[in-house]
């Protein structure tokens, strides 16, 4: 079980400067993630979701405000915190069991232990028997899996995932979530999952956090109380769902109404 | 229940801010390589100059730069240069027409016959084997030193390339694309001229770029072993009198010339193929 | 040996054959009908009988050998300057912009055009072809490597620096692995490179023994045989070192797979 992680944003801003204008990206993020927690972050294009997740992760560093895992500053990137990218991001050149070893390298663990996680977190993605194979021979969702082994196996304390399942086909891509939730619910640690897919938000994260664009802004969070694993096609699941896609359109949400149950034979009388 | 995501609708850019800036970093940033690419060659002239001040080598070995200029400048006046200068020149454009046609015909030939390609390719394969440089002995007793000699070398230095690149670049057009041209019903003609070859074109172009440059080698080569007049002569001549400050005069005008060739080749390059998005 | 190909290879063979058989048969006719007086026209028998001649009084192997012995040493020491060069180009812009261009400028001059300075400067010896070769060699393996460190994808690198890498490790594991296709094509062109700047340094760097002196010695004496049989010598080891190159290329590059390019 690897320990779950407690992250603090506080009035987190960025700027990008573009030669003589500033273009603010983010504007004031405040938020409080708990250990275990799961987090969705959904907004459409702009909004500097990934600009987010990219100054959690360590791979920028300029900004305001603080960010803080256990009580600590982070500063640049670090093995508590792991990532998974849209693209697998896969050495070409490595197998499967040599790439997900590259998150241990410097973890400072004896070979035998080192070996051991590896193998586990290849099981514990389904790709138990690939372990020789190269990226070249892997479809997409097995890539990604491979790139979720590798961010795990280091047993960080916090799991960012940026838009993991968007390059790839919609099967694929609801199979990889059932399979994503049942690996944060063994491992236990915290995950921040960024998307712009509200379904898959809604059906991943504890929390829903909608952000608006230009700047980037916490425009709500919404909160997702439903029992794992969720039922896609239930009323409340729905519910929850249009609730988060509102903030996105114009228009009123359709009120969906849902019928009382019979009561009577007479109600019962025309339901075939 | 469908499975399709519901996505959030994606908003437009701000496209204004961004254009007038980019251009302005543009040219700094040309500016900046430019200037950051003056100290090192000048270091080293300044080297060269102190070197050949205070003859760490003899004259013969490292003539002072001021003297190559002289002489450099010299040669123009005399004529010297020009005329070996177009020897060469020529030599090199009828030896590179004479190739580039050949290998080209050649190239499209294997590239578009099966049988053609079944009968020559093995050969031309065996050819290919021995370098330009290496057939230089045979083809001397054969034809003697004279022109032929010359032409017939640059001419088989530059068509192999070419011939080969035309060749695997026909041969490459992926699948794809005859498949649409067979679907619109395109005839034979049609094929060749909308889809073979414009896909063909950036590695035809990329054998005939090697096909100069080969040429060039070759030329080098033939003058330097074989020949009364020409760039190449002009180095021998001047190396065998040790005049050094002859040598580096005729080399550089080899390099800038080259260079110029090359670079015309470039230049129609990217009009040919302004379709192409290069990532640099 | 037909059992092994089936009806279109067999095909493809026998018309591959055509042409140089019918070279072989018109060469064997010239001189059986006696068609040509001139002292050119050696049989091929002739050639085979030089050739172990020349391999039994070891005149070839000796030749060879030193042929290929500057040759390698050439091809090594331009290679490990134009690995080192580039590697060190691509990873710092400053010294690309600070070098960069004068190197790009002295490589548009002509191999060749370089031997008779280098004549000068260190001899007809040995040491003066090998400085040609190991520059023949340099050029290719420095642009190919540039290009190689330079278009290591970003993406990985951010792959590197998620998990904590030193700048050793990332040199080590993610960008040097990252360019060695490049690096690979940059070695396969500086071979062939310096095989034939082999060739030329011997046709005009005279002293000292190898396959271009014989051809060379062939050429004044009209022993049209020994320049033949040079010809053949010259492909042959061509040929040998284009295959262990791309044998070589296909083991080190495995990871490729059919289709190169995704990350």
């Amino acid at each position: 079980m690897a320990h779950a992680g407690t992250l603090e944003i506080r009035q987190l801003s960025k700027q990008y400067r573009v030669k003589g204008s500033t273009l603010p990206v983010l504007d004031n993020i405040s938020l409080s993630i708990r250990p275990g927690e799961f987090i969705s972050i959904v907004g459409s294009s702009g909004c500097g979701k990934s600009t987010l997740l990219r100054l959690v992760i360590g791979l920028e560093n300029e900004y305001q405000g603080e960010i803080l895992l256990d009580g600590k500053r982070i500063v640049g990137t670090s093995l508590e915190r792991g990532i998974v990218f849209q693209e697998h991001r896969l050495f070409p050149w490595l197998t499967v069991a040599q790439n997900v070893s590259l998150g241990l390298l410097n973890a400072g663990l004896p070979e035998a232990a080192k070996a051991r996680s590896v193998q586990e977190h290849i099981e514990l993605v389904g790709l138990k028997g690939f372990e020789s194979a190269y990226p070249y021979q892997l479809s997409g969702g097995m890539s990604q899996r491979v790139a979720i082994a590798r961010a795990l196996v280091n047993r960080p304390e916090v799991l960012l995932l940026d838009e993991p399942f968007g390059a790839l086909d919609a099967l694929t891509r609801n199979h990889l979530q059932q399979e994503l939730q049942r690996i944060w619910e063994q491992e236990g640690i915290t995950a921040i999952l960024v998307t712009h897919d509200v379904d898959e938000a809604v059906y991943l994260g504890d929390r829903v956090v909608i952000m608006e664009p230009r700047p980037g802004r916490i425009k709500r969070i919404v909160d997702v109380d439903l029992p794992r694993p969720r039922d896609r096609g239930s009323f409340a699941f729905a519910g929850i769902k249009d609730d988060v896609l509102a903030e996105f359109s114009d228009q009123p949400p359709a009120r969906l109404v849902q019928p009382a149950p019979p009561s009577g034979f007479a109600d019962w009388q025309f339901s075939w | 229940m469908n499975t399709h995501a519901a996505a959030l609708p994606a908003q437009e850019q701000a496209q204004g801010q961004t254009r007038p800036t980019r251009r302005l970093r543009w040219n700094r940033q040309a500016l900046t390589r430019f200037a950051l690419s003056w100290p090192f060659p000048l270091a080293l002239l300044l080297l060269w100059t102190l070197a050949a001040e205070f003859e760490w080598l003899p004259p013969q070995i490292l003539p002072p730069p001021s003297m190559v200029l002289a002489t450099f400048l010299d040669l123009v006046r005399s004529g010297e240069l020009a005329d070996n200068l177009w020897i060469s020149l020529w030599r090199v454009l009828v030896g590179f027409a004479i190739g580039a046609a050949a290998g080209l015909v050649l190239g499209i030939a294997m590239g578009l016959s099966p049988r053609v390609r079944d009968y020559l390719y093995p050969s031309f394969r065996l050819v290919a084997q021995v370098p330009s440089v290496g057939w230089l002995p045979l083809l001397m007793m054969l034809v003697g030193i004279g022109e032929a000699l010359k032409i017939i070398l640059i001419a088989k230095a530059a068509g192999m390339p070419i011939a080969l690149n035309t060749y695997k670049g026909l041969e490459g057009v992926p699948t794809r694309f005859i498949e649409v041209a067979r679907v619109y019903g395109f005839t034979r003609w049609q094929l060749l001229r909308r889809v073979v070859l414009p896909a063909a074109l950036p590695q035809i172009w990329n054998g005939i770029r090697y096909g100069l440059t080969h040429a060039w080698l070759a030329l080098v080569a033939v003058e330097l072993l074989a020949s009364s007049e020409g760039l190449g002569f002009l180095i021998v001549y001047g190396r065998q009198l040790y005049q050094l400050d002859v040598v580096m005069a005729a080399v550089v005008v080899v390099g800038a010339f080259g260079y110029a060739l090359d670079k015309l080749l470039a230049v129609i390059e990217t009009r040919l193929l302004r379709w192409r998005r290069d990532a640099f | 040996m037909t059992i092994f190909m089936n009806a279109d290879e067999r095909r493809r063979l026998v018309r591959g054959a055509t042409l140089p058989a019918l070279l072989l048969a018109w060469w064997w006719a010239m001189f059986h009908f006696h068609w040509t007086d001139t002292v050119m026209f050696v049989p091929i028998d002739k050639v085979w009988e030089t050739a172990m001649r020349m391999s039994g009084s070891g005149q070839l192997w000796l030749s060879l050998g030193a042929s290929l012995a500057r040759d390698l040493a050439g091809f090594t020491l331009g290679s490990l300057a134009g690995l080192a060069a580039g590697t060190a180009l691509g990873l710092s812009r400053l010294l690309e912009s600070l070098v960069g261009p004068t190197l790009h400028t002295v490589k548009q001059i002509s191999l060749f055009a370089w031997i008779p300075l280098i004549s000068v400067w260190f001899g007809l010896g040995d040491t003066a072809k090998v400085v040609f070769l190991s520059l023949a060699a340099f050029f290719p393996v420095l642009l190919n490597t540039f290009e190689g460190i330079r278009g290591v994808p970003r993406e990985l690198v951010e792959v590197a620096r998620a998990f904590a890498f030193t700048r050793t490790q990332m040199l080590r594991r993610v960008v040097l692995p990252a360019a060695l296709p490049s690096i690979f094509t940059g070695v396969h062109l500086a071979l062939i490179y310096a095989w034939l700047a082999t060739l030329g340094a011997e046709y005009l760097l005279t002293s000292g023994i190898g396959i271009g002196n014989l051809l060379t010695d062939g050429r004044e004496h009209l022993w049209m045989d020994q320049v033949l049989l040079g010809v053949a010598v010259v492909g042959l080891v061509g040929f040998t070192l284009n295959l262990v190159a791309g044998a070589l290329e296909r083991r080190l590059l495995r990871w490729r797979g059919p289709s190169a390019g995704q990350y």
